[in-house]
């Protein structure tokens, strides 16, 4: 038998990061794992960040984590998206070389203590409602904590046409022991469904009738620390469009779709529909858009962005082979929408650990969500929780108005979902606070505090923190001019001398012209940039935070039973008793929660505590 | 805490409204608002009350001493006329006085985390509160706001809608379609602006009373007017005096009737006047004689000339008689509608049936008048400024995500009376108008 302080069962996006950070605490960790080869493995399009997406990888790099590292080990193009927004809403998305992406992971944890085992997971070990751990086909392994991570696996069943078969992914099986554990254990669980496009070789596409998009120069990086020497080779996308052909095929053969079929009973994303959704949904629009993305750089192979579909075989050939650029079209791998199961998040803590059973934790797909880089995070999470219970030290809970991450799990554990969960920049209430590249103001101090980020990156942050300062204090806001070039190229004389700083603050200022960088100051100059343009509206954003922080604080006992409280409409009562707000904070965000109804709960608190006392 | 005050009874009009204060230091402003700090706690005092523009009403006044009172705290309540316009000028001074306004169950909870009152109490008020709420007596906001509300929400929804597309620039720019163009978006946006303005600005004149009925007081100098006003609404608002010519502006008040309120107005008494202001005052007075619904001549003594003269300003309008001061000269029967004595009360109650008739008979009242609270009045204008300045961010080329946050702002305004408008949900009109997603 063995014996570790965490086991992590799943080597997908949330397991790996669970498994790393739990290292990086100093605790030992098992990582669990079907097929150890596909370690680390995309399981769809081989790219991370893009909007909403690169402020996680950011935030999950700030505090230590790997995702950001593989990403700059594999990636074969960057982009910058929004770039003509403002900083807060700009995103970097990097294609990667999928087998690359997963090397990269398999290397960076072989570099640590984590122990893989290539094993399925058959059952959990609960003693007296704590889990001690579990029990694969071979053997037991135990762990004060363990966190479950299994993704797409539970119960998973892939559809083409009207073939149906058991997977968690293409080549991959399906978890199905598990799956009817939790079951057995009454876990409030569901079905979700999502898609995926059919992969075809790049040798059988005529990529010269396409628009080619080719990557951003100069290249950047996702990870902000720590990056490799080096770029992997960079390559370009491509282009093309659906026809009027392509949508005629599709409508005659929609019913063929599994989708369409009635077969499958899980829900959707809504933004991420399949082609077939598109055309039936969208009947005025005759043509979409398709990115041709690379699969790596050695590969003869094409990841289709644009036309997931689990329509039946040989129609998936006949409406790719229509679209301009793909007519020879070779296909190696048709689309398939997938099926499983997955756990009502509101049964978890922020922690991500359960209400109901101790020591046990759930990040990743399982919670509903979709996405590598949700998944990566609630991993981190996770991983960072288990093992700071361990080790008796304060639990890491970020704030809605802190970061992406906050946000994602305070909306998984309050308010559950209704469709697998992405993340949008819109979700987040002070979008203007999280920037992909201020991640580390916000957490890297909290995350060394924990023990996620070690000492020597503490201190190089604060030397940079500081050499900001200093570039801000003692030479912008000491270099004055009495004139400046507008945005409209003209010179504009001021009345009296100005510093640089306060200039900034102008709308109409050319920044670029008004101050003359050198190499060392360049990044911060644009951060000066950045911060004096939002000035305004970040002093709202904070005294916002501010002033309801304090009640928002407030922690609610998990027994509070929202029944005895009269004064609440039923629906209210039942919503809330349904969810379990962990804070007034959270239960002011329920929907039907009044400013009366949260005075209702905050009494209710008060005569518990009261109670208390007496006793 | 802070100093808190809540209307504790319905915003609709009725006979007598009660406003409390609660909070440290709420004692302060005492002064300010009745001319005095020094009253005896837990007595009724009869004062004025002095707004931003001077008396408002005549008012009971019972001030409490932490920590006996209510809530525990320093407090004071005030009970006075129940009319819209009293409400509302009572409710602007105590804001101006830097006072916020209460959530439904503050004072309880204040009451309750002070001690005052033990739980069960405290949920026997709020179990009071919910219920009369769903009688419809105190009315929770949205029926407070009854068909405010719903027009609020079609702006909060055509907010929304500019939002969607908005965010959907924002969050989806990588889908290779573009959600609008910045001049239609634009003109939508200016459109929006204007309407919304100009119903801000229609509640607010609504809010004044633009619908009551008008009654005015006319007839000769020191007939008594002022006196007959100030019996009908109940304490001296209006100066009397035995010189004539005392009355030289038009004065105004409300007056209550069962469930129904109007303006009274006392006017200059009609004379060959000496002085210009007075010739102005009683210029005016006929004009509003003109204007009003129910005019009511108030005369001392039978002179045919003279009543026919004040009959004969009124062609349009009704017009009531009645001779004052019966007291002391004879009635003379036959000739007026209602006899009375403004020193003895005596005939007020026919005065009253009289004037009740009037408009039950003719002319219909309205029976229900919502009341848009100053702080949602506060809350529409900030929303329309916040929609200028998304306007203007357009114009200047400013960051869409800033553009974003102004109509975020614009719309969050509107969440307490038409609900929040969630992310998710921003999200779903989004998915459902555009073809998103790769
Ligand atoms: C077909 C398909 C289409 C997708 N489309 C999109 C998309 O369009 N956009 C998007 O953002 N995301 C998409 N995703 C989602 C994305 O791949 C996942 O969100 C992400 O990989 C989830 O990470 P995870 O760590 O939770 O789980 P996974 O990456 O799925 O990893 C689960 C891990 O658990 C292991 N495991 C499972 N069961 C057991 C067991 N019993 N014992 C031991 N190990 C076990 C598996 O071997 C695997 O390593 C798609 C996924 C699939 C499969
Ligand atoms: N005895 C008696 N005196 C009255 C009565 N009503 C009014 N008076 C007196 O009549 C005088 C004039 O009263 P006002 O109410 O000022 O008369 P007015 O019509 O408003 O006068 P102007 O404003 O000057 O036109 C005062 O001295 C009152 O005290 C009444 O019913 N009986
Ligand atoms: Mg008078």
């Amino acid at each position: 038998m063995d014996k570790f302080d965490v086991v992590v069962v799943g080597g997908g996006h949330a397991g790996v990061e669970a498994a790393h950070s739990v290292f990086r605490m100093g605790l030992s960790c098992a990582l669990v794992t079907l097929n150890i080869k596909n370690i680390g493995q995309m399981s769809c399009n081989p790219a991370i960040g893009g909007l909403g997406k690169s402020h996680i990888v950011r935030e999950i790099g700030a505090m230590g984590g790997i995702m950001p590292i593989a990403t700059d080990m594999s990636g074969i193009q960057y982009r910058t998206l929004n770039t003509r927004k403002g900083d807060a809403v700009q995103a970097l998305r990097v294609q990667c070389d999928r087998d690359l992406y997963k090397k990269a992971i398999q290397k960076i944890l072989k570099k640590t203590t984590i122990e893989v085992f290539d094993e399925e997971v058959m059952d959990i070990i609960i003693e007296k409602n704590l889990v001690k751990g579990v029990v694969t086909k071979t053997k037991t392994i135990k762990g004060a904590k363990t966190i479950l991570t299994t993704g797409t696996f539970l119960n998973g069943k892939m559809y083409t046409g009207d073939i149906v078969s058991t997977g968690g992914r293409s080549g991959d099986p399906s978890s199905i022991p598990l799956s009817k554990k939790l079951y057995k254990l009454s876990l409030p669980m569901g079905r979700l469904k999502t898609g995926t496009p059919a992969r075809i070789k790049l040798s059988s596409i005529n990529i010269h009738k396409m628009e080619e998009q080719p990557g951003e120069k100069p290249t950047p990086w996702m990870s902000t620390y720590q990056k490799p020497k080096k770029h992997q080779k960079q390559i370009s996308c491509f282009i093309t469009r659906t026809n009027k052909k392509t949508h005629e095929i599709i409508k005659q053969s929609t019913h063929l779709s599994a989708m369409y079929s009635g077969n499958i009973t899980g829900i959707g994303p809504r933004y991420c529909p399949s082609i077939e959704d598109k055309i039936n949904r969208f009947k005025e629009k005759n043509s979409h858009q398709i990115f041709i993305e690379p699969e790596g750089i050695n590969k003869d192979l094409v990841y289709p962005n644009g036309i997931s579909t689990s329509l039946p075989k040989n129609i998936q050939t006949e409406f790719i082979q229509s679209i301009k650029g793909l007519e020879n079209s070779e296909i190696t791998d048709f689309g398939y929408a997938v099926e499983y199961d997955f756990v009502d998040p509101r049964s978890i803590k922020p922690t991500l650990e359960l209400k109901t059973l101790k020591n046990f934790y759930l990040a990743g797909q399982i919670n509903g969500t979709t996405g590598y880089e949700e998944a990566a995070a609630q991993g981190l999470i996770a991983g960072v929780n288990a093992a700071a219970s361990i080790l008796n030290k304060k639990e890491l809970i970020l704030e809605r108005s802190e970061a992406y991450i906050g946000v994602l799990i305070d909306d998984l554990t309050n308010h559950g979902i209704t469709e697998p969960y992405r993340m949008f920049t819109s979700r987040a209430e002070h979008r203007l606070l999280l920037s992909q590249n201020n991640a580390e103001q916000r957490l890297l101090k909290k995350a060394y505090k924990v023990g996620l980020v070690d000492k020597k990156r503490y201190n190089n942050f604060n030397e940079q923190e500081e050499e900001y300062k200093r570039f801000v204090n003692d030479i912008l806001k000491k270099t004055k001019t009495k004139n400046f070039i507008n945005n409209k190229k003209q010179k504009i004389k001021l009345s009296e001398n100005k510093n640089i700083y306060k200039l900034l603050k102008r709308n109409d200022v050319d920044k670029h012209k008004l101050f003359k960088t050198n190499k060392t100051n360049k990044k911060h100059y644009k951060r000066a940039i950045t911060e004096t343009k939002y000035h305004g509206y970040i002093e709202k954003q904070l005294r916002e935070v501010k002033k309801t922080k304090k009640q928002n604080n407030k922690k609610i006992p998990t027994t509070t039973n929202y029944s005895n409280i009269s004064g609440l409409s039923n629906e209210v009562k039942e919503r809330l008793n349904k969810n379990k707000p962990r804070t007034i904070g959270s239960a002011a965000r329920m929907e039907g929660v009044t400013p009366a109804a949260v005075n209702l709960i905050l009494i209710q608190l008060k005569k518990e505590e009261l109670l208390k006392q007496k006793t | 805490m802070s100093v808190v005050y809540a209307l504790a009874t319905p915003p609709a009009k009725s006979a007598i409204c009660v406003f409390r204060v609660t909070g440290k230091g709420c004692h302060k402003s005492l002064n300010n608002f009745f001319g005095s700090r020094c009253f005896e706690p837990n007595v009724f005092n009869v004062v004025f009350f002095s707004g931003l523009d001077g008396v408002v009403d005549r008012v009971g006044l019972v001030v409490f001493k932490a920590p006996k009172s209510y809530t525990g705290e320093d407090s004071f309540e005030v009970y006075a006329h129940g009319g819209l316009a009293v409400m509302s000028n009572i409710s602007k001074a105590f804001r101006g006085f830097g006072f916020e306004e209460a959530v439904g169950g503050e004072f309880t909870k204040r009451a309750f985390l002070n001690n005052k009152i033990s739980l069960n109490e405290a949920e026997a008020v709020s179990d009071l509160i919910d219920c009369t709420d769903e009688n419809g007596v105190v009315l929770s906001t949205n029926s407070l706001l009854g068909g405010l509300a719903s027009q609020v929400s079609f702006f909060a929804g055509e907010i929304d809608g500019i939002r969607v597309r908005i965010e959907a620039e924002i969050d989806f720019s990588d889908e290779g379609e573009s959600f609008y163009d910045v001049a239609g978006l634009l003109d939508d946006l200016k459109n929006l602006k204007n309407r919304f303005d100009l119903f801000v600005g229609g509640c607010v004149n609504k809010k004044v009373g633009s619908q009551k009925k008008n009654i005015v007081l006319i007839g000769p100098v020191n007939s008594g007017k002022s006196s007959v006003f100030n019996r009908l609404v109940g304490f001296d608002r209006a100066i009397v005096s035995n010189t004539p010519g005392t009355t030289r502006d038009m004065i105004e008040s409300e007056l209550f009737f069962e469930s129904s309120v109007f303006s009274i107005f006392d006017t200059a008494g009609v004379r060959d006047a000496e002085d210009d202001v007075e010739k102005a005052g009683i210029q005016y007075s006929l004009s509003q004689a003109n204007d009003s619904d129910l005019v009511i001549g108030v005369f001392e003594e039978s002179d045919q000339g003279v009543f026919d003269y004040f009959k004969g300003l009124c062609e349009h309008n009704r017009f009531i008689s009645i001779q004052n001061k019966v007291d002391i000269n004879k009635p003379i029967k036959g000739v007026f509608d209602c006899y009375v004595s403004a020193k003895t009360g005596a005939g007020f109650d026919v005065l009253k049936g009289v004037i009740g008739n009037c408009f039950q008979s003719g002319l219909k009242l309205e029976k229900y008048d919502f009341l848009i609270r100053d702080r949602h009045e506060a809350l529409f204008n900030k929303s329309v400024s916040d929609i200028e300045l998304a306007v203007a961010g357009l114009l200047d080329n400013k960051p869409l995500e800033l553009v974003a946050e102004d109509l975020k702002s614009a719309r969050s305004n509107l969440d307490e009376v038409v609900g929040v408008k969630y992310s998710d949900s921003l999200l779903g009109d989004i998915f459902s108008s555009f073809c998103i997603g790769k």
